[in-house]
């Protein structure tokens, strides 16, 4: 494929761009991760002396000047070897794998979900521009897009989970539960995932509102959907094939660029329902400038956005022939 | 019961904005029989498209439809859109105006043609498939490119894709709505024929809108021509083209460079005003507008056969008429005959050549036509009274006459000033300031300095083409409706001949007047006029449209005079 000649490159030159800001961002930050290796969250720290400081940087590689430590954090990245948390003294791949089974389904299905919901009545709002529908979709969703997720996430939490008591306050299964069946697994998964997945959906169920909206908007004032109507096609085929096909280009594109921010936003929400996915991770490796964790979580958030842009490329050459690859 | 027939009566369509109203379509009839070929006519925003989506059904909410409109018996305003969907494109089927846009970009050509086919003929795959390779052969394009994008095609190839789209259901009508604009010439020429060779083949109703007058004038055999939403002129496409009875109509053909391929291109003035439904639509570019057509809205009159015209005026008028005029000389007592009953017409706004070697009469005539020579027999009417001495030269809007030899026919010890008020003082007309004001004007009209270091200059101080031109601002000061050119270029250079030509013919299109230009060379009189009189030994012995005669001349003089004009 001619994508792969021609884009590669660019998607490798990003790729170095990212490592290396990847490497340099936490130690810019203030900090070091020995100030708090020892103590847990919220309680008093226990100190280092500079003694055990200086061997503890010797033991990381954390002692040598930051090129030689750059260039053998590139070495090792290209070799797969992400490197070995620093706080939780496992290695970043077993950590950034053992959370992702959490992050990425919440994210994925919140995204596909919002996608599908705010698609459908972009599309119907656009169909009956000016109605009623139109109107009273248009008000609550702007409305509702600019609340933070993290904002709606409280709410449920202190509502539907403390309040009422319908959903779990946190957590992604009960604790030390047993299951008979694997469906009673399942159950209990999708139930505690329930409340992460609809803060997300509706948290960027707005965008998809407004953008296929837009789209529908502009293209059923085009000519070619006059001409679909004299040729007497029926209504869903001038609204589904004729009309969607070209309204769907930039929401693809949307789709897979949200990827990103959806991730961002699950950082958020995972922490409102205390959810044990990449972004509490990300927190806990954040609080304890925990270097290399930091970099594997950030690195694995930029690959998956890069290869979701790729995807999206691919996905729109495929869609609009207009579209030279 | 006729297939296929299509009847409009009394449509209008506005739309309707917050803003503004627009009419879009005021009052429009008409019926198209089976196989009928309807062309409709007009600048762009005449209308033209909106009455085809009118006949689709497919105005959008904003266009209010009043009247009927009917396809065979069923009235398409008071059926449900579903109902609708059901003839759309399976009888009434369209060929929308080309554009990169008109095509799903994002659906191949086959997908296209053949989900008409599918939603209307229930073909078995194989079949439907069959009948759109065989769609596309008939218009003349590889079924190869059933599977292309429309960003693939070419500008007549899409024209192409989008009549086999239209010709998918073998309607019963089909409409065209500019099926050759931004194509080439030949490929042009090729949609043309191809849609003329279906027409006959299928033998299905057509309505052909354009604004071009050769396209109508091949596919088409009745002609409506619409302005700004209204029908001025409605007949047969023959009639409508070679003796256009609208003054719009006319400025249409003449700013057609194919039917109009030899002369100077003259567009109609442009001088829109809003219109609000009062009054005529055309009057503020009209050259013969009246009081009466800024309050009375004309309606459709017949004007001939199976030919209607709306104009206040019953169409173009005619300033000037002679019925067998003669005139004889006697030379030592020898009769000559200088004008033989002569019969002569001239309309309002337009050019007319009087062509003839010297000695044919022509001064003659146009010496009597303007009253400075009695005639023996026959009469003269202008504006639709009998003429009798000067009537008609002694009066601002009347007749002014331009003579061959300006040396002479201006006084030259007269100053530039005098000589072009004297008119004017001799009729009392203005008071001197507001005299000199007129002959400045006319002064600018004519391109001459307006200073008074100029119009102070006695006459014989210029030189020949500026003497012509002081000569023609003599006239003009006067408005004429009529002016009488007599030779006026002859003794001039070519250049000063061309300048001064342009001129006139300028201040002609511009001012709306008349012209009777008598010349005896006819690579000229093609460039200027739009009908043509050929006079010899006193008689006029043939007449028409300028192109008619330059083309297909019928005496074996106009030939000869053609031949050795090498024209």
């Amino acid at each position: 494929m001619r994508i792969f000649r021609k884009r590669i490159p660019e998607y490798l030159i990003t790729l170095f761009a990212i490592i290396t800001l990847n490497f340099f961002i936490p130690r810019i930050m203030p900090g070091d991760p020995f100030t708090f290796v020892s103590s847990e969250e919220n309680s008093v720290s226990t100190v280092y002396t500079d003694e055990e400081v200086a061997r503890l940087k010797a033991y990381y590689g954390l002692d040598k000047p930051l090129p030689e430590q750059y260039l053998n954090y590139l070495g090792n990245t290209l070799r797969g070897d992400f490197g070995y948390s620093i706080y939780f003294n496992d290695t970043v791949l077993n950590l950034v794998g053992g959370r992702i089974v959490y992050t990425l389904p919440i994210a994925i299905s919140s995204l596909l979900l919002s996608c599908l919901l705010g698609c459908l009545i972009g599309c119907m709002s656009a169909y009956k521009r000016s109605g009623i529908f139109d109107r009273v979709s248009y008000a609550l969703i702007t409305i509702f897009s600019q609340i933070p997720s993290f904002l709606i996430g409280v709410f449920f939490l202190f509502f539907l989970a403390g309040k009422l008591g319908w959903f779990p306050l946190s957590g992604a299964m009960k604790a030390f539960a047993t299951y008979e069946s694997g469906f009673e697994k399942l159950r209990d998964i999708l139930y505690h995932a329930f409340l992460p997945v609809l803060t997300l959906t509706l948290a960027h169920i707005g965008e998809f509102y407004l953008l296929s909206r837009n789209s529908m908007i502009s293209v059923l004032s085009k000519d070619y959907i006059v001409t679909a109507r004299a040729k007497g096609l029926l209504k869903k085929r001038v609204l589904y094939v004729h009309a969607l096909k070209n309204a769907m280009l930039p929401i693809i594109t949307r789709l897979c660029m949200s990827l990103g921010t959806i991730f961002g936003g699950a950082v958020l929400i995972e922490n409102v329902f205390n959810y044990p996915g990449l972004g509490t991770l990300m927190r806990q490796a954040i609080t304890y400038r925990d270097y290399t964790l930091i970099q594997g979580i950030f690195l694995f958030f930029a690959f998956t956005v890069l290869v979701m842009n790729m995807i999206a490329d691919i996905i729109y050459g495929k869609l609009d022939p207009r579209v030279e690859l | 019961m006729n297939k296929g027939a299509i009847t409009l009566q009394d449509v209008s369509v506005t739309y309707r904005t917050p803003v503004c109203e627009t009419n879009a379509v005021s009052g429009m009839s008409f019926t198209l029989e089976q196989g009928g070929r309807l062309g409709i006519i007009g600048e762009s925003g005449s209308g033209k498209t909106t009455t085809s989506l009118a006949i689709m059904g497919l105005l959008g909410k904003y266009a209010d439809v009043s009247g009927q409109i009917f396809y065979n018996d069923i009235d398409i305003q008071a059926i449900t859109d579903a109902r609708r969907d059901d003839f759309r494109w399976k009888k009434i089927a369209i060929v929308f105006q080309n554009s990169l846009d008109i095509l799903n970009p994002v659906l191949t050509v086959r997908e296209q043609i053949i989900e008409c086919i599918d939603r209307h003929m229930h073909f078995s795959k194989d079949k439907a498939a069959a009948r759109m390779a065989e769609l596309l052969n008939e218009v003349g394009l590889d079924p190869k490119w059933a599977e292309s994008y429309p960003n693939q095609l070419s500008g007549g190839m899409r024209q192409r894709v989008l009549i086999a789209m239209a010709l998918s259901c073998d309607p019963e009508v089909l409409i065209v709505d500019e099926p050759t604009t931004a194509l080439d010439a030949i490929a042009k020429s090729e949609i043309i024929g191809l849609i003329d060779r279906l027409q006959k083949e299928k033998n299905f109703s057509l309505i052909v809108s354009s604004h071009e007058m050769s396209t109508i004038q091949k596919l088409t055999d009745q002609t409506m021509v619409m302005y700004l939403g209204n029908v001025v002129e409605y007949g047969k496409t023959e009639d409508v083209i070679f003796s256009p009875t609208h003054p719009y109509t006319r400025g249409l053909i003449n700013s057609s460079t194919q039917i109009n391929s030899f002369r100077d291109l003259w567009g109609i003035p442009q001088e829109d005003v809003p219109y609000n439904s009062i009054g005529c639509p055309f009057r503020s570019r009209c050259s013969q507008c009246i009081d009466m057509c800024a309050k009375v809205k004309p309606q459709l009159k017949e004007c001939g056969e199976c030919h209607a015209v709306a104009c206040n005026r019953g169409g173009v008028v005619k300033v000037m008429e002679g019925c067998g005029i003669s005139k004889d000389f006697y030379v030592k007592g020898r009769k000559v005959a200088a004008c033989r009953n002569v019969d002569i017409c001239i309309r309002s706004g337009e050019v007319v050549a009087l062509i003839g070697e010297s000695g044919s009469g022509k001064t003659t005539l146009a010496n009597i036509l303007c009253g400075m020579l009695e005639k023996d027999g026959g009469e003269v009417v202008y504006e639709g009274e009998k003429l009798r001495g000067f009537a008609a030269t002694r009066r601002q809007g009347g007749v002014q006459i331009t003579f061959q030899d300006s040396f002479s026919s201006i006084n030259e010890h007269f100053t530039i000033f005098q000589a072009i008020e004297e008119p004017l003082k001799l009729l009392k007309i203005g008071t001197p300031e507001e005299r000199l004001e007129m002959v400045t004007q006319v002064l600018r009209d004519v391109q001459l300095p307006s200073d008074e270091c100029f119009y102070l200059k006695k006459c014989f101080m210029l030189s020949g083409g500026q003497r012509q031109r002081v000569a023609i601002a003599r006239s003009l000061v006067m408005k004429p409706k009529l002016l009488i050119a007599d030779e006026i270029s002859s003794m001039l250079d070519p250049s000063t001949q061309a300048n001064i030509l342009r001129l006139l013919k300028g201040l002609q299109n511009s001012k709306g007047f008349s012209m009777l230009y008598i010349t005896h060379d006819l690579s000229l009189a093609r460039k200027i006029a739009d009908r043509v009189y050929i006079m010899k030994n006193g008689e006029i012995i043939e007449e028409g449209s300028a192109l008619s005669v330059f083309q297909h001349p019928n005496s074996e003089y106009t030939k000869r005079l053609l031949m050795c004009a090498d024209l």
